[in-house]
């Protein structure tokens, strides 16, 4: 024992200082690029040139944003992001809702039909994104907004079905199981009973699908063009340009992450039951 | 009034439900109509696209040249021995292979250092899993006003530290092109393992490291011993989840190289895009992105079913 006690207290004395280290290193590490694209949307594009970088803009002015809304189309990007995430969402919540119920309480399909769901999430877009750039062409879904919110509620529809599988799951069957006694029909024990017990895995798995949505690039990159293009396409403007137009992307940027960031901290303590898919018993 | 209204709910709950044939029917195939939605639209937006593209790689699909000849496996051959074709899935393969090994580890240590509670924890978790809700074109566009010559500031501070002059084209030289690909993919998902890796490591019973501590073993005894196997599931679950999405790779090339120079940071997933989308090759495309597919399914298969084997929901 005696031998045991003093090593312990030097390790409980030196472990903090790492900790700090790794820690505060790992911060910086993450704030520092938000830092510079906020620095960098809020000083006046003389200030690019300069050597040494100017850290804090003496002058802070919003021109960029006022070009990156207007001038650059972001306004319209933002309000299409808006109209097609805050769709696909409902579509992908409520359709996944009703899966993940139907496998969790009834085992539908056994292990086949939600091993399929999720193996949806596993295939990469490419594969599916060309045709269906070729179909929607034919049936004149290119570049609208309905079939963008087509697609993304297909693409988030797997982690929505997963999400609400574990939440069903960890709800007791018990208060259902009374509601079928009582003499309801099975919809209205989902409807009346189960839906609302459920209602904060509902949200947080809607969150996490408005996120993926609002951040997804690939897909709106190839089925939107002119009209129904997200916010995130709107910076193929700012690509090959020196200088001139970092604020206006920088300021597009900062705000594109206020929704996402001010959403995933909300629903940050779902965060790892979503990420995990279930596996996870939070 | 009271004891009437209970003895008529009570005969209500008795009674078998009276429905209409239509609410019958739909009672009895309850759990399928409840699937149905959800698996018509997957099947029409992802398993009717996939069969349409292998009968769009069997032909030339073009859209200049009507009609659409029956080519067999030219469009195969023509990926297969296109270098450039292979250049990109070898640069997949190391790109998602050496980031996701730099955030597995860098993850776990910030998990590590996280586990046991201590002043401030809460605000630290909010902003370490901010990338995790960034648009991957705002992380690539973030690193280039950081990286780019001559206006971006990391030149400037690594002269300062180094004491010599730094030039370093972060977006157009190699190696460090794939560097800067990397530090941005690292960014953006070293979060997502620290947040699984974290959860794996709380679920662990605290009473194994007090027995371990009460024996006098070191830490490192005790990382081997207990939290190594405790947490190897969650190792292979967030392994496999990064891994699939690692090798996808696409919007933060896309805005900070641009695939470039030449075609040296084509990954698969790029190359598919320009052979489809920038000259139009589609039913070329088609057939590769079939390949790609098939590579990724092995992955799947061979990740994901030991995944359920080992952890199961």
């Amino acid at each position: 024992m005696a031998a045991v006690a003093p090593a312990r207290r030097r390790k409980r004395r030196s472990l903090p200082i790492g900790r700090i280290l790794l820690l505060g290193f790992f911060l910086v590490f993450v704030l520092w690029p938000l830092y510079w694209m906020f620095n960098t949307s809020i000083k006046p594009s003389d200030d690019y040139l300069t050597v040494p970088p100017v850290w804090f803009p003496a002058a802070p002015t919003l021109v960029h944003y006022k070009a990156a809304l207007f001038a650059y189309r972001g306004l319209d990007g933002l309000i299409n992001s808006l109209i097609i995430s805050l769709s696909a969402t409902v579509l992908s919540a409520l359709l996944g809702t009703l899966m993940a119920y139907s496998l969790a309480r009834y085992d539908t399909g056994g292990k086949h039909l939600s091993f399929w769901v999720l193996s949806q999430r596993f295939l990469p877009p490419i594969g599916i994104v060309l045709p269906v750039f070729l179909i929607y062409r034919q049936v004149g879904l290119y570049d609208t907004h309905v079939g963008l919110i087509i697609a993304y509620t297909v693409f988030t529809l797997p982690v929505s079905v997963w999400m609400m599988f574990a939440y069903f799951r960890g709800m007791p069957k018990s208060m259902e199981e009374a509601a079928l006694v009582d003499g309801c029909t099975r919809w209205e024990a989902f409807w009346r009973v189960a839906m609302p017990l459920a209602a904060p895995g509902i949200v947080a798995a809607a969150v996490f699908a408005f996120i993926a949505c609002w951040t997804e690039f690939f897909f709106a990159l190839i089925l939107t063009s002119r009209t129904a293009f997200t916010l995130p396409t709107v910076f193929r403007a700012f690509i090959g340009f020196q200088g001139a137009q970092y604020g206006e992307a920088a300021a597009l940027a900062i705000v594109s992450l206020v929704p996402s960031i001010a959403l995933g901290v909300l629903a940050q303590r779902h965060l790892v039951r979503g990420l995990t898919l279930g596996a996870v018993r939070g | 009034m009271q004891p009437t209204a209970t003895i008529r709910r009570l005969k209500a709950a008795g009674a078998p439900p009276r429905l209409s044939a239509f609410a019958q029917w739909a009672d009895r195939h309850f759990k399928w109509l409840l699937v149905g939605p959800a698996v018509l639209l997957i099947l029409a937006l992802s398993i009717y696209p996939l069969l349409f593209s292998l009968v769009v790689s069997f032909i030339n699909y073009d859209f200049q040249v009507p009609g659409h000849a029956f080519v067999g496996l030219k469009n195969f051959e023509r990926v297969v021995f296109d270098p450039v074709a292979r250049w990109s899935l070898l640069l997949t393969a190391s790109l998602s292979g050496i980031s996701v090994a730099i955030e597995f580890v860098l993850g776990l240590l910030v998990a590590l250092t996280m586990v046991r509670s201590f002043p401030g924890r809460g605000v630290i978790m909010s902003i370490l899993i901010v990338p995790l809700f960034i648009s991957p074109v705002i992380v690539g566009q973030a690193w280039t006003l950081l990286l780019q010559r001559p206006f971006g500031p990391t030149n400037y501070i690594l002269t300062q530290l180094l004491g010599q002059e730094v030039t370093i084209g972060w977006m157009t030289e190699r190696p460090w092109l794939y560097v800067s690909l990397i530090i941005a993919d690292v960014w953006q998902w070293t979060p997502f393992m620290f947040v699984i890796l974290l959860a794996g490591l709380t679920a662990i019973p605290p009473n194994l490291y007090e027995a371990a501590e009460l024996d006098g073993v070191n830490a490192w005894q005790v990382f081997w011993a207990i939290t190594l196997p405790h947490l190897g599931p969650m190792m292979l679950l967030a392994l496999t989840f990064r891994l699939l999405d690692a090798i996808r790779m696409f919007d933060t090339i896309f805005i900070m190289t641009g695939g470039g120079p030449g075609t040296q940071t084509y990954t698969a997933s790029y190359y598919l895009y320009t052979i489809g989308f920038t000259q139009f090759h589609l039913s070329q495309a088609t057939a590769g992105s079939w390949l790609f597919l098939i590579f990724t399914a092995l992955i799947v298969t061979l990740l994901v079913r030991r995944l359920l084997k080992v952890e199961p929901v």
